[in-house]
């Protein structure tokens, strides 16, 4: 098949109005991180888990579609509480591996509810905005996903502005700094922590719903995917970087679709990985991150 | 590793029993089960298990199985997740070895299949491979000659170059109109992309439809003739890929009459959704046999209309609706793949009931071996849509198959060639 | 009898697995990327045994050494990264490796048939131990000496100056640094020996379940292998076979009774063992707890037989 401008240009634009779905995942991921220096392997299947609820509640109860982006973030702030208590709340400060691996089993555990719940069939989601499609010149472009992206910078503004305008977000930036010196101060880091994973929850849950609605399809085959793209996202953003997961998030996006057009779909994703590679190489500390050298 | 000195107790315990009660009163026959009823294809062992549940009821309610010596023994079975995993699923044929079972229906996953099939003896009699020796009919793991691998392993699934090779001279025949052909698949997914780019497109070349971005090189007709060639030239994505923007451009670009998406449910659906966005009205899909089932209904009801498969089960005879029936009673469905395995459990009566079998504990071995050539013996069996004929060279099945269409959110049967 | 020889040849070969993660653990490192090893040990043995009819001794020693050298070569960047950091680049480098096999295609006719690795479809008929004419016992026999092989330099390790050195890095590279610990040297030799661990563990693994797809290599494999030593804890070598056998053994064979909910009560175990022993099963404690009882002569084989 010839490729030509067009069809550069096309997959470009594709890729980065998916890619706003992996900024969003990003977000998540690099808000817990930030906040907390642990990683929770099972944030992006409690997103899609969030998805899953709003969806069962939709089918259940006669309530209108739309409703499922309210119910699904919800949930996933709630399952995010619940990973804070099983995984987080407990472990000894200063052990980062018994609380990663706390969400691994919170990662299969989440999974197989689902798993068991659907017989892993794939279930329809309703569309963000059905019959949005649109065309720009001769672009194709899809209204659904510019709405994705119209909210990842919303909610980026939201978070920034939780952070760097509230009290909250205060008491969050010190926890994440220096633990020991915010409790002195009288800050509750625990419940600044679970805050912080009730928000992250929400976020992802958010996400999760709008990746389902933009696929119009949803699978327990996507958590380890997701997974791995938002930690993707995260780092190439830089550790703990707002602004630096959105943008890496499109710059994901597109690279992706542009090697699908170029080299196809057997090759796409190790570019995704030798693009990770040249940045821990050239630029460690990813576009926006600081430079950490403890961690 | 307690437990396990436990179990070990425990299974001498239930052996000993079960001996004393074979020896009074009735003989018990047992066969095993095995496939996914976790991750992400829990739906196959679900299928799977309902339908031998209902099977070996309906086995035990007409009398159980004639032994040799003329009385009747009930059928027992047990039913074990192997998660699709090939270590599972070698854990748990090793595990029914070791039993008292005479054979095994199972298990679901091709990649498990490829893996326990395997260990198993590939050749009966050659003293000199120590493989597992334990006849097993398969009802689920479709992926091209796999049960070559052993010559204990048989299976029951739809044989898809005489499905395809069908599906396509019937559309030719039916609507001459449509010329050209286009597709992709699901790279990542042996049986998909196997079935794809050997069989499917080659029927298609055969009955003179023509490739619609321009005739490639080797691509002849015949079975994986010029198969890289289609793999690079189609338009692919992978088994768990969530955007399908380039891949539906590609489609449309092809400009060809009938699009060919030969992929499982989640992505069938998934690119069919992109499809519809896109606004991409072929005059005709076709899709992969194993997407004929209940999940892209519940996945993409309204994008599926009108795609055409070639499937091995519908409930278009009175044997197969009843099968559907029990199913559903049972929590599962009867599709193409789980409908197999009522038919594998009325084969493994029929030939336990041929080779005539004692049901003695003691005579595991050699019973194992009669059934295992009473399998291989068989030409004809009876399935759901009608008789099946056997290829022994292969342990394979050439079942009667039907076309079906989504429509209206279910699955029409449109053309039955039996 | 089978059936437990089967399960002794599965623990044994994750226990090699989890024990290459434990060798990078004591040195502070976590790697998602010990499955990219095991893959190429699995892949190289099996091409060895299958295409050109190698013995599988000499199949499993190359399979180990060019996994030790990809480990080797992995080493020098991983350095550049720490903590989440060096996570995320080891499952790129292990999904690069699974992609890599996703690609490879080496079909070779072998005494009239085809075989070989052939991309999406899989490496079928790896089936050296069975094809000659090798018992289970005799499988077993060979998994488990490599398996007590490693875990006896393993454990010789932590009693020698080299170990205290890798707990060193492990505890405070900057410390370590400071007391004149060559990191780079020291960084890249526990990579390269859980690379040479994985790549023993990969080619006993494509031997024993005689099949391999690139499905085989995924992250999920991957977090097994970290999970063995965090989970057994990585202040003792036994630990992380007690967790091999208590996942392999107990959770995924042993509760095949709960049928349906067995997988839905893995993950919570996992996560009640991490809250009730976050130091790992195995901790300091354990140890002197069970010399304790025993009066001062530590058997943890009597535990786990």
């Amino acid at each position: 098949m010839n490729i030509d401008h067009i069809d550069v240009i096309q997959a470009l634009i594709d890729g980065i109005l998916y890619g706003s779905t992996y900024a969003l995942l990003g977000l998540g991921f690099t808000l817990i991180f930030g906040a907390m220096h642990k990683l929770n392997i099972a944030y992006a299947a409690s997103s899609i888990a969030g998805a899953y609820v709003g969806l069962a509640s939709i089918s259940v109860m006669a309530i209108p579609p739309i409703l499922v982006f309210f119910i699904g973030p919800l949930s996933a702030g709630a399952i995010g509480l619940v990973i804070y208590f099983a995984c987080f709340r407990y472990m000894p400060t200063g052990n980062q591996l018994a609380p990663l691996m706390a969400s691994i089993g919170a990662l299969f555990f989440v999974d197989e509810i689902i798993i068991h719940e659907t017989s892993g069939s794939p279930l329809s989601f309703p569309a963000l905005l059905p019959d949005s499609y649109f065309f720009l010149g001769q672009f194709g472009i899809r209204g659904d996903l510019v709405m994705v992206m119209f909210f990842s910078f919303v909610l980026m503004g939201i978070v920034m502005f939780l952070l760097y305008r509230t009290k909250l977000g205060l008491a969050t930036r010190a926890t994440s700094q220096q633990s020991v010196a915010a409790l002195l101060c009288g800050i509750p880091t625990h419940r600044t922590n679970a805050t912080t994973f009730v928000l992250a929850g929400i976020l992802g849950g958010f996400a999760g719903c709008l990746i389902a609605a933009a696929v119009g399809v949803l699978s327990p085959l996507i958590t380890l995917p997701l997974t791995i793209k938002g930690l993707i996202v995260t780092v190439i953003g830089g550790l703990g970087s707002i602004r630096g997961a959105i943008i890496a998030g499109f710059l994901i996006g597109s690279f992706e679709n542009i090697f699908l057009l170029v080299r196809g779909v057997n090759e796409r994703d190790i570019y995704v990985f030798l693009l990770l590679f040249v940045f821990l190489v050239f630029r460690p500390n990813g576009l926006f991150g600081t430079a950490i050298d403890r961690d | 590793m307690d437990y396990n000195l436990k179990s070990i107790a425990t299974c001498v315990a239930t052996v000993a029993i079960m001996a004393a009660g074979a020896a009074s009163a009735e003989s018990v026959i047992n066969i095993a089960g095995w496939g996914a009823q976790s991750g992400p294809l829990r739906s196959f062992g679900v299928n799977s298990n309902a339908v031998i549940q209902a099977a070996v009821k309906r086995v035990n309610e007409e009398g159980g199985i004639r032994l040799a010596d003329g009385t009747m023994a009930t059928l027992a079975y047990e039913y074990h997740d192997s998660a699709c995993n090939a270590e599972q699923a070698i854990a748990v044929a090793r595990r029914v070895a070791s039993s008292d079972v005479l054979v095994g229906i199972g298990p679901t996953c091709s990649g498990a299949a490829a893996a326990m099939f395997g260990v198993f003896q590939k050749q009966v009699d050659d003293a000199s491979d120590t493989g597992l020796q334990l006849p097993i009919l398969t009802d689920t793991a479709v992926r091209n000659g796999l049960a070559k691998i052993s010559q204990w392993t048989f299976r029951n699934t739809p044989n898809e170059p005489a499905m395809y090779d069908n599906l396509w001279e019937w559309i030719a025949t039916n609507q001459p109109d449509l010329k050209t052909i286009y597709g992709g698949t699901e790279t990542d997914q042996g049986h998909s992309n196997g079935t794809y780019s050997k069989v499917i497109v080659q029927a298609a070349i055969r009955h003179g439809f023509t490739w619609a971005p321009g005739d490639l090189e080797g691509l002849t007709g015949d079975i994986a003739s010029g198969f890289e060639a289609v793999l690079d030239s189609s338009a692919n994505w992978l088994q768990a890929d969530t955007n399908f923007a380039v891949q539906a451009r590609a489609f449309r670009k092809s400009g060809a009459d009938v699009l060919i998406v030969s992929s499982h449910p989640f992505t069938t659906c998934g690119m069919l959704k992109e499809m519809s966005r896109q606004r991409i009205e072929p005059g005709l899909i076709v899709g992969l046999t194993s997407s004929s089932s209940a999940e892209v209904m519940k996945g993409c009801p309204d994008e599926a209309e009108g795609m055409i498969i070639p499937t091995s089960f519908a409930p278009i005879t009175d044997a197969a609706a009843e099968v559907a029936a029990l199913a559903n009673e049972n929590g599962g469905d009867a599709d193409l793949h789980s409908a197999a395995a009522w038919e594998n459990v009325m084969i493994i009566k029929q030939v336990i009931e041929a080779v005539g079998i004692t049901g003695d504990a003691s005579m595991v071995a050699q019973e194992r071996r009669a059934i295992r050539d009473g399998l291989e013996a068989l030409t004809e069996t009876e399935g759901l849509l009608g008789t099946i004929t056997r290829n022994q060279a292969e342990g394979e099945a050439l079942k009667p198959y039907v076309f079906v269409q989504a429509q209206a959110g279910g699955w029409v049967v449109v053309h039955d060639p039996r | 009898m089978l059936y437990f020889l089967g399960i002794f040849q599965t623990i044994g070969v994750h226990t090699l697995l989890g024990l290459s993660a434990y060798v990078l653990l004591l040195t502070g490192q976590l790697s998602l990327g010990q499955v990219g090893f095991f893959a190429i040990g699995a892949y190289v043995s099996g091409i060895l045994t299958v295409l050109f009819s190698w013995h599988i001794f000499a199949a499993l020693a190359v399979g180990a050494l060019v996994a030790g050298f990809f480990a080797f070569l992995i080493g020098f960047p991983a350095l550049r990264v720490k903590g989440l950091m060096l996570v995320v680049a080891t499952i790129a480098f292990s999904e690069i490796v699974r992609l890599f096999f996703f690609n490879l295609s080496w079909r070779v006719e072998v005494n009239g048939f085809d075989v070989g690795p052939d991309s999406t479809q899989g490496f079928r008929e790896i089936r050296y131990f069975a094809a000659n004419g090798w018992e289970q016992t005799h499988v077993v026999a060979l998994i488990w000496s490599f398996v007590i092989l490693v875990m006896f330099l393993l454990w010789w390790l932590d009693r020698v100056r080299a170990g205290a050195v890798l707990r060193a890095v492990g505890e405070d590279d900057l410390a370590a640094q400071s007391s004149g610990v060559n990191l780079t040297m020291v960084k890249v030799a526990a990579m390269t020996a859980g690379g040479v661990i994985a790549g023993i563990g990969g080619g006993l693994f494509a031997h024993s379940t005689t099949y391999v797809d690139h499905h085989t290599f995924t992250i999920l494999l991957a977090t097994f292998a970290v999970s063995y030593p965090i989970l057994g804890g990585h202040k003792n070598v036994f630990g992380t076979l007690l967790a091999v056998i208590f996942i392999q053994g107990f959770v995924i064979e042993g509760l095949r009774f709960m049928g349906d909910y067995r997988n839905i009560v893995f993950g919570l175990l996992i996560i009640l063992a991490m809250n009730l022993r976050p130091q790992g099963l195995v901790d300091g404690h354990f140890i002197s707890d069970i010399k304790k009882k025993l009066g001062g002569k530590p058997k943890k084989d009597s535990a786990d037989a």
